[in-house]
């Protein structure tokens, strides 16, 4: 059986920085692994290679078993990305915004689609409402209907809980766990402990680029954890 | 083919509709011939230079400056937000997204060279006698040239540090001869010049048009992909 998402020894540098430095992991369908890291660890150079959006240096991303390269744009259509920003148009109205992406997509049943995933993060009475004009908290949650439009296999999130009020937070990790279905293969950056380990099935630390050490959640509580994130951030500093 | 023109209009359409929504663009477009119009007409004495003579050179000239203003934004949107982000992991290929960006600028342009000449012809009270589907070919050749290459420019200048400064170094040396055939055959046309005077214009304006918007499908991708 094919790991839902695999990274195969992934650099990339910027000049002569090493933004990841040779990062390599394999999820089955239906894990989740959450990357913390201080800032500046290459976490969110890490997430744009895997979502295609940046060419790595060197090494591979493989979705399903297949190459992930950036040129190719069929394995797009397994992947959907959850960012800080949202990735839409904030003059567009988030059905406006999902209707263009559909497009983009090729998906077909847009009428039907569209009005499920507005639903499903219950913004269908907002569906006419500018990006622009909505909260933080529902700008987030429009942006996951976004990302979940095409039906993705693999999910990633970048720093998705950055800027929401703790109940918005809530909700958002509502629909997040709902995605723990035994389909999706989600990862997870952020450096906030409490919420990256709430759902979690595998943590990994990332700092100056390289994984420090990768580890099944359902062995660590919480202050042990922040103990071992500690003593690794410092031996790197 | 079908699916690859459906998404070069999905981008273009998205385009016109963020338009509709801000009128940012155009706005910036229109007032600037409009205000080009105003000087030009109190700048020019018409008791020593005939405007007729002069109007290619003036029409060629705002319609190039004019469009740059409202061309030089066109990946600026794209960037609130993270929206290119969201459009690079797209399964789109990136020339039908360089493609869908050209048409929806050729569209928007095509709207404020309409205001040139309409202005134009108001302040300047300009006589066409010359052949009309002769020069509405030199302004569309024309302007697809120069919408297929500022478009590529400014998204290269969208990644630069220096921005939207680098867009008219960059862009105008290529200009040049969209600017030299588009003058030449648009006075000819204003002089009554029959049509074979403009053939050997309008072939250079249609090969550097089809020549700028295929080289600049083919590069896009080195110029957004990070």
């Amino acid at each position: 059986m094919s790991f839902g998402l695999e990274a195969v020894g992934l650099v990339r540098t910027f000049g002569g920085l090493r933004a990841v430095n040779g990062v390599s992991f394999q999820l089955h369908p239906g894990e989740l692994l959450t990357v913390f890291g201080p800032n500046g660890a290459g976490k969110t150079t890490l997430l744009r290679m895997l979502g295609g959006v940046m060419r790595p240096t060197s090494g591979q991303v493989r979705v399903a078993g297949a190459p992930a390269d950036v040129a190719s744009r069929d394995w797009r259509h397994r992947v959907g990305i959850v960012s800080h920003q949202s990735l839409l148009y904030g003059q567009l109205t988030i059905e406006e915004n999902l209707r263009f992406y559909g497009r983009l997509f090729g998906l077909t049943d847009l009428k039907t689609r569209i009005p499920e995933r507005l639903a499903s993060v219950g913004l269908t009475d907002r569906r006419r409402t500018p990006v622009r004009d909505l909260s933080r908290g529902l700008k987030q949650r429009a942006a996951l209907a976004r990302a979940l439009l095409h039906d993705p296999e693999v999910l990633l999130l970048d720093e998705p809980y950055t800027g929401l009020d703790p109940h918005a937070s809530g909700v958002f990790r509502e629909q997040l766990a709902s995605l723990k279905d035994g389909r999706h293969t989600v990862v997870l950056v952020t450096h906030n402990l409490i919420q990256g380990l709430e759902l979690a099935d595998r943590v990994a630390i990332q700092i100056q680029g390289c994984f420090s050490s990768v580890t099944d959640a359902g062995s660590l509580d919480l202050s042990g954890f922040q103990a071992l994130y500690h003593a690794a951030v410092a031996d790197r500093a | 083919m079908r699916t690859y023109l459906r998404l070069v209009w999905a981008v273009a359409r998205k385009d016109l509709l963020v338009e509709l929504r801000t009128h940012e663009r155009l706005t910036a477009m229109g007032a600037f011939v409009v205000l080009i119009g105003v000087l030009f007409n109190f700048s020019i004495d018409t008791a020593l230079v005939r405007p007729q003579d002069i109007a290619a050179a003036l029409i060629w000239m705002t319609i190039i400056f004019g469009g740059m203003l409202g061309l030089g934004n066109t990946f600026r949107l794209e960037q609130e937000d993270g929206a290119l982000s969201g459009i690079l992991q797209s399964p789109i290929p990136l020339d039908a997204l360089y493609l869908g960006k050209v048409l929806g600028n050729f569209i928007l342009l095509s709207v404020m060279v309409a205001l040139v000449f309409a202005v134009f012809g108001l302040f300047f009270s300009l006589q066409f006698s010359g052949n009309p589907i002769a020069l509405l070919g030199v302004v569309v050749f024309g302007v697809v040239g120069f919408v297929s290459l500022t478009t590529l420019f400014s998204a290269m200048a969208t990644r630069s540090s220096m921005g939207e400064n680098l867009l008219p170094v960059l862009v105008f040396p290529l200009l040049i001869p969209v600017v030299v055939y588009g003058t030449t055959a648009t006075d000819r046309l204003f002089a009554g010049r029959p049509v074979a005077e403009v053939s050997g214009n309008l072939r250079m304006l249609l090969a550097f048009a089809i020549i700028f918007t295929v080289a600049g499908a083919g590069l896009f991708r080195f110029v957004i992909e990070e």
